[in-house]
Order: C-alpha cells, then sequence, then structure tokens
C-alpha cells in the first residue's frame, strides 16, 4: 500500500473520530449544565441521585461503559442491538456531562455571593441573575479545565474500537493486521497531534477573548 | 430550574424507550428472516476473510458464507468483530453468527451451537527465518518467549504443553501474533496452520517468517457458531453445507483458496 492510499484510509477514520468528537462535545456541553443543575439541587434526593450517577459514570472506565451501553440491551433483555456508533456516542456523552457538570460546579461555586446580592438588588429574578450575570463569569473561568477535557476527549475517541467502530486507530489497525505494515501506527499520531494542536489555538483564541474584565 | 429537570428527564427516558422498541416474541430464525441479513462476525484474516487488491472483501468464508445465505435467502453483513468478545456479540444479538474459521471447543460449545464441521485443521508454530537452525523441534523452544491468539485453539495448545507455556503472553488477534513476530518482540507464535499456510513465507506480506514443520499441535475442527436457541438456523445451515458438499461446489472452494488437504468432507 503506497503512503496515499494509507492515508486515504486513515483519513476516512478520521472522519469517525471526528464524528465521535464532535457530537460528544455538542451534547455533552447542555447536558452536562443539567447534570449540574441536578447535583446542585436544593431538592434532596434529585441531589443524591445525581451525585451517585456522577460517581457511577467517573468512578468507571468508559471502555466499560461502552461494553455496557453496547452489550447489555441485547444481554440483560434480549433486544436487538443498537447500531455500534450509536452506542459509543450514548457512552461517550453520557460519560463526558458528567465531568463536564463537575467543572461546570466547580465554576458556579466560585462565583462570589455578592454577585448573586447585587442581582437581587436590582431586583432580578433567579434565573436572570443565573443567566445574565453568573453564567458568563462562569464560562470565563472554566475554559482552561474544559480545555483539559476536550483534548483528553479527542484521544478518548480511540476507545471506541472496543466494539469496532472503525476510528483512528483501529483504522491504523486494520492496516497493520492486513497488510504487515507497522508505520500507520505511528503515522496516526501526527493526526491526533495536528488536531490537538489545531484545539489547543482555538482554546487559547477563547480565552483571550474571553478575559475582558483585566482591561 | 424544574422545566429543564422535567427536559432531562424526558430525554434520558427517551433514549431508554428508543433501546427498548424492538423487544419481541418471534423465534431467532423469524428475527433473522424479518431482517432479511444475517449478521456474520468476522475478523480480517487471509484466506478466510480478507481484502483483495480491489479492496473488496472475498476468501474462502466470504464466498462459503456469501453461498448458503444465498440457500438460507438472507443477505449477509459482514462486522468485524473483537474475537475476544465473539460470545458477547453472538448473545446480545449484535451477529447472529460466527463465521470465520472457529474452531470447536467444549467451553464454546456450552454457549453455542456449531454447524457441522467443514475443514480439519491444526495448530503450528511460526518462526523469523532467522531463527530457523535455533528452534527445531519443541524441547529447542525451552524458554523462549510465545504468544498466541487469547481464548483461541493456539492457546490452549500452549497452555497443554509444559515447554511453550512457561513463557507465553496472550495476543488480541490472530494477526497480532504475526506483527509480533515480525517486529522480535516474541520468537514463537502459534496460530492454526490455515492461516499460516497462507500468510507466511514466500511471496506474503510476512515473508521473513515461517512454519516450523516439525512441530505439531491440536489437531481440530471449524464450524458455524449459531446462537444457542436456534436450532431451526443450524438445521438450515447444515442442509446448505451437505448441498454444496454434494454439488462439489465446497469442494472447489476449498481448491480455490488452497485448503484442499484441511477439507473436512474427504
Amino acid at each position: 500500500m503506497s503512503f496515499l492510499e494509507v492515508t486515504a484510509q486513515l483519513a476516512n477514520g478520521f472522519l469517525t473520530t471526528l464524528l465521535i468528537f464532535g457530537v460528544t462535545l455538542v451534547c455533552a456541553l447542555p447536558l452536562g449544565l443539567l447534570i449540574t443543575f441536578g447535583s446542585m439541587s436544593k431538592i434532596p434526593p434529585i441531589k443524591w441521585i445525581m451525585r451517585t450517577f456522577i460517581w457511577i459514570i467517573r468512578g468507571t472506565p468508559l471502555m466499560l461503559q461502552i461494553i455496557i451501553v453496547f452489550y447489555g440491551p441485547g444481554l440483560l433483555f434480549g433486544w436487538s442491538a443498537l447500531p455500534r456508533l450509536m452506542a459509543v456516542l450514548i457512552a461517550f456523552v453520557i460519560n463526558y456531562a458528567c465531568y463536564f457538570s463537575e467543572i461546570y460546579r466547580g465554576g458556579i461555586e466560585s462565583i462570589p455571593k455578592g454577585q448573586y446580592e447585587a442581582g437581587q438588588v436590582l431586583g432580578m429574578t433567579k434565573s436572570q441573575i443565573f443567566f445574565k450575570i453568573v453564567l458568563f463569569q462562569v464560562i470565563k473561568r472554566i475554559v482552561p479545565p474544559m480545555g483539559n477535557e476536550i483534548i483528553t476527549l479527542v484521544k478518548d475517541t480511540s476507545l471506541a474500537r472496543v466494539i469496532m467502530v472503525v476510528e483512528l486507530v483501529q483504522a491504523a489497525q486494520q492496516i497493520v493486521a492486513q497488510k504487515a505494515l507497522l508505520w500507520p501506527m505511528f503515522y496516526i499520531g501526527a493526526f491526533y497531534l495536528l488536531f490537538s494542536g489545531l484545539l489547543t489555538v482555538i482554546l487559547n483564541r477563547v480565552e483571550k477573548k474571553l478575559n475582558y474584565y483585566s482591561g | 430550574m424544574k422545566k429543564i429537570m422535567a427536559a432531562f428527564l424526558a430525554a434520558a427516558m427517551s433514549v431508554f424507550a428508543f433501546a427498548g422498541c424492538s423487544a419481541s416474541e418471534k423465534t431467532d430464525w423469524e428475527y433473522i428472516q424479518e431482517k432479511g441479513k444475517l449478521t456474520v462476525g468476522i475478523t480480517y484474516f487471509e484466506p478466510m476473510n480478507y481484502f483483495d487488491e480491489n479492496n473488496e472483501l472475498t476468501g474462502f468464508e466470504t464466498e462459503f458464507t456469501k453461498a448458503v445465505c444465498e440457500k438460507l435467502g438472507v443477505e449477509p453483513e459482514f462486522q468485524e468483530i473483537d474475537w475476544n468478545n465473539k460470545v458477547f456479540e453472538l448473545n446480545s444479538k449484535t451477529i447472529d453468527v460466527i463465521w470465520n474459521g472457529m474452531t470447536i471447543n467444549e467451553d464454546l460449545a456450552k454457549e453455542m451451537l456449531f454447524s457441522t464441521p467443514y475443514i480439519n485443521n491444526r495448530q503450528v508454530a511460526v518462526i523469523k527465518k532467522d531463527n530457523a537452525d535455533k528452534y527445531k523441534d519443541i524441547a529447542s523452544m525451552e524458554g523462549a518467549s510465545v504468544t498466541a491468539e487469547i481464548g483461541s485453539a493456539g492457546e490452549t495448545a500452549v497452555q497443554n504443553d509444559s515447554v511453550l507455556s512457561k513463557n507465553y503472553t496472550g495476543c488480541a488477534a490472530q494477526k497480532d501474533v504475526l506483527i509480533e513476530i515480525k517486529s522480535g518482540t516474541t520468537e514463537i507464535g502459534v496460530i492454526d496452520y490455515v492461516m499460516a499456510n497462507a500468510s507466511v513465507g514466500e511471496g506474503t506480506d510476512y515473508s521473513d517468517l515461517m512454519i516450523v514443520e516439525s512441530v505439531e499441535l491440536t489437531p481440530e475442527q471449524y464450524a458455524v457458531g449459531i446462537r444457542k436457541d436456534d436450532k431451526e438456523l443450524q438445521s438450515k445451515i447444515n442442509a446448505a453445507i451437505q448441498e454444496m458438499v454434494d454439488d462439489g461446489s465446497l469442494k472447489a472452494l476449498c481448491e480455490k483458496y488452497d485448503l484442499l488437504d484441511v477439507y473436512a468432507f474427504k
């Protein structure tokens, strides 16, 4: 196989990697916020259910969660199977939403009480205070830890191969296995480095853009 | 806040509802027939299921599966699986059959039904050509690093051998065994003869590897793996195989892929 053929086949796998990355990010960002509201709820049952849920998801390997989402329905209830990619997406979205939710919670709890009190003095409602005053300060503060998680996500997408979703690593593995070429396995490192490099640049830009309080 | 929680719960419930929408009381064969597709769990290796130079899936098992499916009136759908998870895949209905040169053994018999065995195979040791003088028989392999596919008949053969089992590490797939040998991370690999014969030696991707002819490990048989409760599919596949034996088309397939010496119906 020539370099171009290998690149084409890897690019195919990379598209799946990008899809997992994109869908997870788009769905887990808002879902994480909902989980945060649950885990910070004033109603104890909701709060404890959410915190237990977060504990389970953060306390077990994502690889195991993918396996359970994919094989679980059939083994436990005899249902027919989810499409492989769908199972991966469900597991990734839930897992990342839980991690994001804890970052959100850290951000929300770091906002001084005075900000809420100022809002109340101005006669704003609770949700107005949250969405118009608190949330923007939270976003600014959580960009660095979110950047960390987002870059971890790029590399975690390779876990999809446990249920044989052909993402970048699996695409390379197939070439290694079928054509006895070893170098594609090292070549994919460049894909990951370039992509996470691009994300780093974007995240730095975002951080600078949000730096509106320091004159 | 309540509205948001309600929306979240609704979303969570719809996920479960979606996952559960196809529970049913049909028999397994009816379920496959209704789909019109037989999802076949495979791993890619020569000469069973592999890609030719036009990147088309081909091979002995590929053609064999297609021929049997035609008789059954369903479309084969080939799905690559992790060989370690094959029982999982079969029981959770993520695949319908395992059809990829699967060796019959007692452990698998507890989990699934088998078709009529169609190939008589054996396990062989593969080494680098450079090591040809070093490893001539089992005794000379004392202390050398050995690998085989986890859960394969090769692994069982290694574990039952007092010399080979001394320095053994498992591998995820038979192809990985070859990569281990080629890259020099392990010295001896145990894989089945059918695969070794097709992928090692002159004119192959692994031209620097060879089979140690004097080492003969367990004889074994290949069969199709079928879900345990589906006797109907088993008898249909067996009937189709018998037809192919009777009209000589299975023998012709064996000849095409250089498998005549392991053909089971002689």
